[in-house]
């Protein structure tokens, strides 16, 4: 059993809940609204789809919620009794589970016009999607981003996403019988990019000590701006919750009473296991100060001016965060948010992200000094890992970091 | 001169695999450039005056690579890893690793950070089949990788080389399918595995060799019966993994008459243009060859043509070999295999890799497997 850590909460989180049941329910009822229904992910342009009155929904966020509420194992379960293997994706498997077996929270999702998947995300979510849309009948659209591998500029591949795109606006005035009306899309793009730099300004707000937010609560947080960027609902939500942060840094209130160690989180995070290591971590005064994950989501803002190019770069150059560049930028956030030390998580349903984690933490320590711990578990599924052998592992994790602030006091 | 002599150069090769380009670089000092398989154009390495080789570490025994890359990595990949740091591939001046799918992207960064003295090319290959600018896009980047080689090499080659070489790999992806063609025809002496060790050392070998070898095979061997109580198959999965899956195959009497597998007919079943701009034809072969799992198109097309790509062959059952952990064949599978039965065409879906298949265990499977296909037999 925990011990209940004397944690001040976080008020503007309780607006989340009001949040995402209207978001589910003008989804479900957006064909009564004269509105159309897009399944996206990230690295997809819901600037463009809210402009011309689609509602981007994400198959991911519903599995989060399965997680969540628990319910990942019954509904990953239902997927590999439909034949789909336990190694592939639990995102994935509990999406499809929850539809073979019709539980789901936010009363399943509604079907979609179309379905939009951009593998600059991963290649996971393409054949997620290509499941769908048979599932669905209905068309499917593959923004196909080809990795630049270190990074470097490619013109041919400029050339090819922004035609894919542009194609895709196309594709989306065929289905709405509309022509895309630029001064809403510029409209769509102002809020898109003002949710961007106040969710930016949120997770700067981590370096502060104590830290008023961690990031689970930032896990908690990102729904409107990965769902819902481009409307007004994250605009006002950030600030308020913004204003509160602020406030909290005025008055040294920590998101963990005693902040003792500063620590990073790698990876996504493990989701129905989220309050418990949230509490098992602030019982010991841990704080996660920043994470890789929710920065992916203040970089996703684009200019009015040419936003076709604009995507374009972001889904080929930011989204690229290949070997190299992710061990730049946990070196700098090391040093930006005073950390102590590093959380991997190797997440067996996240191939993309995983892979490459144990040449991360070698460079990464090696570069900065400090230690890094990989816990190999997975974003959904809790069959797959086990939560205590992760508790033991961060407990002796812990101890080493002790026992290094001691050797240097 | 007993039987199986023809056979034993290539039966040496895919057991040595790359003894022979380390033997041949050192004889003719020529680039060896290796790739990880799925649509490389190794025409490209060809004509630049290299050696293409493939790797694949399907079967390679793990225990460097679980240091640098997590255990729920494909052996395809994991083994690739293993065999660069156990030294095997010291012979390489430069390897290709194609973007097929999230493991091949990931692989690109940590061989480079664990090989960095290699040349080490990322071909970006396009996964819109359906997209003209996919066509357009991969022209570009077949360009690139080209240009990239011939400075490796040190050769000023053009379109002319190109298009000898597009013509020699012809001539051998020729006999490639009617080697394949003749393992129906005449199963005991064209048997899966010798066929199947022809597709494999294609990619290990020179290529003028590996014709000239091919040539002394017994093309004139007469039907010595048997194919009547065979069981033909269709199989669909990334590389003969296990490799004694083929003697199983044999021993339980199916017969392959179509693969999708990237070291099986996969590799002969298009031919390159010899007409018109030779990178243009390389693109247009890749665009119309049977796709790999990870390249998408019409979701829904994409079921159909495969149910029509199976039906077409004649097979009376379809062996998905998946490798454990490869997500791309992984999620097709079921909606496939839903495909083919309402078509009446049993499958079955073998998940194999080397960490996790005992083959008494497939044996028994692919038994019961052959006593359900031979109820729906005539």
């Amino acid at each position: 059993m925990f011990r209940m850590v004397d944690m001040q909460v976080i008020e503007s989180l309780k607006q989340l809940k009001q949040i995402n049941i209207d978001y589910y329910l003008a989804a479900h009822g957006a064909r009564q609204n004269g509105k159309f229904v897009a399944y996206v992910n990230a690295f997809t342009p819901v600037e463009l789809l809210y402009a011309m009155d689609f509602i981007p929904i994400y198959p991911e966020n519903h599995a989060v919620i399965l997680g969540a509420r628990k319910l990942s194992s019954e509904t990953a379960a239902a997927a590999e009794g439909m034949g789909y293997s336990m190694d592939l994706c639990s995102y994935a498997r509990c999406d499809l589970g929850s539809i073979r077996i019709g539980v789901s929270p936010t009363w399943g999702l509604p079907k979609p016009d179309i379905l939009i998947v951009s593998n600059s995300q991963c290649s996971t979510l393409t054949k997620w999607f290509e499941v769908l849309a048979r599932m669905y009948k209905a068309p499917m659209v593959l923004l196909d981003v080809p990795h630049s591998g270190d990074g470097e500029r490619d013109a041919a591949a400029e050339e090819y996403v922004q035609g894919q795109l542009e194609d895709l606006a196309k594709t989306l005035e065929n289905i709405t019988k509309k022509t895309l009306d630029t001064t809403k899309l510029h409209e769509t793009i102002e809020l898109s990019q003002e949710a961007s730099d106040l969710w930016t300004r949120i997770l700067e707000t981590g370096q502060a000590i104590p830290a008023p937010m961690s990031v689970f609560d930032q896990f908690i947080s990102m729904a409107p701006i990965v769902a819902q960027r481009g409307t007004r609902v994250p605009v006002d939500f950030y600030r308020c919750l913004l204003d509160e942060l602020e406030q909290r840094i005025q008055n040294e209130i920590g998101a963990v009473p005693n902040e003792r160690h500063r620590l990073f989180w790698d990876n996504l995070p493990i989701w129905p296991e989220l309050r418990r290591l949230s509490l098992f971590l602030a019982e010991r005064g841990v704080c996660l100060v920043t994470s890789l994950y929710t920065w992916a989501w203040a970089r996703l803002s684009v200019g009015a001016q040419n936003p076709f190019r604009d995507w374009t770069d972001q889904y080929l150059y930011t989204a690229n965060l290949h070997l190299q560049r992710r061990i730049d930028d946990y070196v700098e956030l090391a040093q930006r948010y005073s950390l102590d030390g590093f959380l991997y998580h190797s997440n067996r349903s996240c191939k993309f992200v995983s892979q490459d984690i144990p040449e991360v933490k070698v460079a990464v320590t090696k570069r900065t000094g400090l230690p890094g711990l990989i816990l190999e578990a997975d974003h959904n599924d809790p069959r797959l890992y086990s939560v205590e052998v992760l508790e033991n592992q961060i407990d002796n994790f812990l101890d080493v970091l002790a026992s290094r602030k001691k050797q240097a006091s | 001169m007993n039987d199986n002599e023809p056979w034993e150069p290539f039966e040496k090769m895919v057991a040595t695999r790359w003894d022979r380009s380390r033997t041949y670089k050192q004889e003719t000092g020529c680039k060896v450039v290796g790739h990880l398989l799925p649509d490389v154009p190794e025409e490209l390495i060809h004509a630049a005056g290299g050696l293409p080789v493939a790797v694949w570490g399907a079967g390679v025994a793990m225990s460097h690579a679980q240091a640098h890359i997590p255990g729920y990595t494909c052996s395809h990949a994991m083994g690739a890893l293993e065999l660069g740091f156990r030294q095997e591939l010291d012979f390489l001046d430069g390897m290709v690793i194609p973007y097929v799918c999230d493991t091949t992207r990931n692989m690109f960064h940590i061989w480079q950070q664990c090989f960095p003295s290699k040349k080490n090319e990322f071909l970006r290959l396009p996964k819109r089949l359906d997209y003209d600018g996919a066509g357009v896009y991969l022209r570009r980047e077949f360009e690139r990788l080209f240009a990239s080689i011939k400075a490796l090499c040190g050769v000023a080659a053009g379109p002319d080389d190109l298009s000898k070489s597009i013509a020699l790999f012809n001539k051998g992806r020729d006999l490639l399918r009617k080697a394949y063609s003749r393992q129906k025809d005449d199963p005991m002496v064209w048997t899966q595995a010798r066929v199947i060790h022809l597709f494999e050392s294609w990619f290990l070998s020179p290529k003028e060799e590996h014709i000239a070898l091919m040539e002394k095979l017994p093309w004139g061997s007469e039907e010595q019966g048997g194919s009547g109580e065979r069981i033909p198959i269709y199989v669909r999965g990334k590389v003969w993994d296990p490799a004694a899956i083929l003697d199983l195959f044999d021993e339980l009497k199916f017969v392959l008459v179509q693969d999708e597998v990237v070291t099986g007919y996969r590799v002969a079943a298009r031919d390159g243009s010899l007409d018109g701009d030779p990178i243009d034809a390389l693109v247009d072969r890749f665009m119309k060859t049977p796709p790999y799992p990870g390249y998408h198109f019409d979701p829904e097309r994409m079921r159909e043509s495969f149910v029509e790509r199976v039906k077409t062959s004649g097979a009376k059952g379809v062996i998905f070999l998946n490798p454990k952990f490869c997500e791309a064949a992984g999620f097709d599978t079921p909606d496939f295999q839903k495909g083919l039965e309402e078509k009446g065409i049993p499958s079955i879906v073998l998940e194999t890799s080397t960490r996790g298949a005992a083959m008494e265990q497939l044996k028994v499977r692919l038994e019961a497997f052959r006593e359900i296909i031979s109820e729906d037999l005539p």
